[in-house]
């Protein structure tokens, strides 16, 4: 059996490894700063090289260095190799997708999206949950089912790998609407109006972008929107929270402690959503908060003072 | 008579076998090899559909079912042939054991077969190599027949069709695997000076499905048939006839035959750039490629994206109405539309004589299967240019495997691909380029009207002479830019002429071959004549729409920008 390859230490990274070991596998985990893991089954490499005998290959670093680290790992891969990434995010003005970025920079073509209600403490600590792969290629949903799968952690597949990514990021979105609903004091029965309106943004969106509206009622949609709004303490909850309490972008994502994909995504989704003329008022209303150009009142009666019609 | 001669074309006696020599295109051997490879295509289809007792049921059952409605609706003489056949099939069916099961699944696959196959006469393409092209100039100039049949120098095909791209590579590559030239497709000549562009470039002749009712003169028949053409009877719907020429195909690609097929399926009625391909026969090419690496030959395979630009398209005006038709709700199959016509084939290249280069195919990069691009020799190369072996793409552990599910992602990746390549090497020719300006103004002065009230507005709207010339000049700078970028192509009329020529030059090939005037020339004003046919003409551009409109008409190019997106026809 060939280790498992991860390319990334933060705590998403860290997490995987951990649960590739748990699942009886080996570990390649890429550091270019150095770690112990404290685990003979993890080895630390700081070559990439060292990733081309791995499979898959997961690539846990934020979007906007997927693109340089594709590039630097793919000369080391061709056709047999299985990239999974893990990010929320979605690249450029287009939006385009992290798995369509990694098949433009790298000779890979097998290439598929981890997302749904993980978390780098749950990965790590082996709590029980569920994930979903989004791979046209369904070795890809197999290998990862392989690599950290098992009693605790179901692994779902989709073929509709530019669905889960989409929903993937979108959530992250609505995640710190959530928060910063809740930081004003929005009750649940405006949480659950905000949160369902969110959603059919997304699909909406996705459809726009070639994917299928069903995925972003499952796992990777609102199966990861539930975990956010029962609060699984992720941090773009915190990052909701501290633009809910008033404090602007840059203090928030600073509290939150991680890197929260959304802040960059949430203004060129809502001029996405313009530009294809979406109406996507939860987008567009965070956008206009992480900008700091709406204060907490206004931005909540934009949240709820929507026209009401057919759902 | 003339129905048996279309449908068994005549094929020319052998006095003693043509033995091919060792520079001749592989299709040179095709005669050699027919029996083996229908053999295979046969045995191969058969096993497919004979795995289990009740997909066999299932395949016998749909492919009865869908040729009884097809032969009833037909009532020709084929239908008085074959339904009977079918008829008592269905019937039977049932009682069957799995064994007559099996040969009644046996001879209809051959049946079929025998149907799709061509032939491939070395005489017969050292005739058409050079007499077609003399006919045809003939066609275009009459005038000038004896001289295209008897004297010397370039026939008028060479100075109407231009040849661009990557010609010197697939000479290369020619000799390293399989050419499958994927092009775009927009008239029915365009197999017909596709060969004739191979042939202009010494690229070896292809093997492609013409449509049955190409088939139905005997003399385009003949050639059709003798120059490795497989017959593709639209007609006939069930999933079995669909399969064998999807394995007609993928066994010629394994075999190395340079093939031809048009993944956008049928012309493009609107005018659009294709976007949404139909991948079945570009699947089979893929996988040609994982049989090869399975059985360990390393034959490769080149998909050739590739664009044919037309000044004027012979059918234009039945195809854009058949679209709109289609979007209004209303679609029907055009059974006689110009190409079917002498009189306008003759009226085409009468007013095709006249311009310098009427036609415009140009060959994009190649590709593997898988996307890459590919160096001389054939070899994949990576994005940072390292070369790739491209059967590692088929590799499950370490060896090489079959899987229709991993190869028809492959083929869905390798369609998005194709269709950004015929974005970026499509060829603008100066009646797109001028349609698209018009049909701007028209949009900007009819703001909020839907798409089918404004192709009412036949004539009502003119725009100053001047005022054209000037957006003609403002757009032809802005695609310049996109060019330099390698986002589209530019004719070498768009390129170089000045925008009042180029403005002339449309309206002159316009004049007098369609039976509608696209636009009049009023002097100091052209009208807008007929909107329909300059919306065909000007669909060509409409993912460049919003790219190389002024702010001013921003509005009107994002409005055209929804062409061909799902409502955008409102």
């Amino acid at each position: 059996m060939r280790p498992v390859g991860i390319l990334g230490a933060g705590a998403f990274g860290k997490g995987l490894a951990r649960a590739a070991r748990r699942a009886g596998n080996r570990v390649v985990l890429f550091s270019r700063f150095g770690q112990d893991l404290d685990d003979p089954g993890i080895e630390v490499v700081d070559d990439l090289a060292a990733l081309a005998e791995t499979t898959p290959i997961f690539i846990a670093v934020p979007s906007v260095f997927v693109a340089e680290v594709g590039c630097e790992l793919g000369v080391h891969l061709d056709g047999r190799h299985l990239l999974v990434h893990v990010s929320r995010g979605l690249v450029g003005p287009d939006l385009r997708t992290l798995s369509r970025v990694l098949r433009e920079v790298s000779p890979v073509r097998r290439v598929g999206a981890l997302a749904g209600p993980l978390d780098a403490a749950g990965l790590a600590q082996g709590l029980p949950g569920g994930a979903i792969v989004g791979s046209a290629f369904p070795e890809v949903a197999s290998a990862v089912r392989q690599a950290i799968g098992g009693q605790s952690l179901r692994i779902y597949e989709s073929t509709d790998v530019r669905g889960v990514e989409i929903a993937s990021a979108i959530v992250g979105l609505s995640a710190i609407a959530v928060g910063y609903a809740r930081a004003v004091g929005a009750g649940p029965s405006a949480l659950a109006v905000m949160v369902t309106r969110a959603m059919h943004e997304a699909a909406a969106v996705g459809q726009e972008l070639g994917a299928e509206r069903e995925t972003f009622w499952g796992l990777a949609g609102l199966g990861d929107l539930v975990a956010a709004t029962l609060g699984d303490g992720r941090p773009e909850l915190a990052v909701g929270e501290a633009l809910g309490r008033g404090e602007n972008a840059a203090s928030a994502a600073k509290a939150a402690g991680a890197n929260v994909e959304s802040l960059l995504l949430a203004g060129r989704m809502a001029e996405y959503a313009e530009r294809v003329s979406i109406s996507a008022p939860v987008t567009s209303t965070v956008a206009r908060v992480i900008a700091g150009e709406l204060d907490t009142e206004l931005a909540l009666g934009a949240l709820m003072a929507r026209s009401v019609g057919r759902e | 008579m003339l129905r048996r001669l279309s449908e068994n074309p005549l094929r020319l006696p052998h006095l003693s076998p043509y033995v091919p020599g060792p520079d001749d295109p592989a299709i040179f051997w095709f005669n050699s090899e027919r029996k083996d490879i229908l053999a295979e295509v046969e045995r191969r289809v058969a096993a497919a559909h004979a795995k289990d007792r009740k997909a066999l049921e299932v395949t016998l059952n749909e492919a009865a079912y869908h040729e009884i409605q097809r032969l009833e609706r037909q009532r020709d003489a084929e239908s008085k042939e074959n339904l009977g056949y079918w008829r008592g099939l269905i019937r039977r069916i049932a009682r069957m054991t799995d064994d007559e099961k099996r040969t009644a699944l046996e001879r209809t696959v051959h049946h079929m077969a025998k149907d799709v196959a061509g032939n491939f006469d070395p005489r017969v393409y050292q005739l058409s190599r050079k007499v077609v092209p003399k006919l045809l100039a003939g066609v275009m100039r009459p005038s000038d027949l004896p001289r295209e049949l008897f004297g010397q120098g370039a026939p008028l095909i060479d100075e109407l069709l231009r040849v661009e791209g990557c010609v010197e590579k697939l000479r290369s590559l020619s000799k390293h695997g399989a050419l499958v030239y994927v092009p775009t497709h927009c008239s029915n000549l365009d197999s017909i000076v596709l060969a004739q562009a191979l042939e202009k470039s010494h690229l070896s002749p292809v093997v492609y499905g013409a449509g049955k009712n190409l088939f139905s003169n005997p003399i385009i028949s003949f050639f059709m048939h003798n120059l490795g053409a497989y017959r593709v009877d639209r007609r006939i719907k069930s999933a079995l006839y669909k399969e064998l020429l999807k394995t007609w195909s993928c066994v010629m690609i394994e075999r190395g035959y340079h093939s031809l097929f048009f993944p956008g399926g049928t012309r493009s009625r609107s005018g659009l750039i294709e976007n949404h391909l139909k991948l079945g026969l570009v699947g089979s090419a893929v996988e040609a490629f994982s049989e090869n690496s399975v059985r360990g030959v390393a034959r490769r395979v080149f998909f050739v994206p590739t664009t044919i630009n037309y000044a004027l398209v012979l059918e234009a005006e039945s195809l854009v109405e058949d679209w709109l038709a289609e979007e209004g709700g209303a679609r029907y199959i055009i059974e006689d539309d110009e190409f079917s016509r002498l009189d306008r084939w003759v009226a085409f290249f009468r007013k095709l004589s006249g311009q310098d280069t009427a036609c415009v195919i140009r060959f994009g990069e190649p590709l593997d299967p898988f996307g890459n691009e590919v160096n001389d020799e054939g070899c994949s190369l990576a994005p940072e240019g390292q070369t790739i072996d491209p059967v590692s793409y088929t590799l499950r552990g370490d060896a090489p495997v079959l899987d229709h599910r991993r190869d028809a992602a492959y083929t869905r990746e390798l369609g998005e691909l194709l269709v950004e390549r015929y974005r970026s090497e499509t060829v603008i020719m100066s009646t797109q380029l001028v349609a698209h300006v018009l049909y701007r103004q028209l949009v900007a002065a009819t703001p909020g009207l839907g798409i089918f009230a404004r192709l009412r507005l036949r004539g009502e709207v003119s725009v100053p002479r001047e005022e054209l010339v000037r957006q003609i000049e403002v757009a032809r700078e802005a695609l310049r830019a996109l060019g330099k970028r390698g986002e589209v192509r530019l004719s070498r009329t768009v390129s170089d002429a000045t925008p009042d020529e180029l403005l002339n030059r449309a309206l002159s090939v316009w004049s007098g071959y369609h039976s509608r005037v696209a636009a009049r020339d009023l002097g100091v004003e052209i009208t807008a004549e007929d909107p329909t046919l300059l919306l065909y003409y000007q669909n060509r551009l409409v993912s460049f729409a919003e790219a190389i409109a002024p702010p001013e008409l921003l509005e009107a190019a994002r409005e055209i920008g929804q062409i061909g997106v799902k409502g955008g026809l409102r």
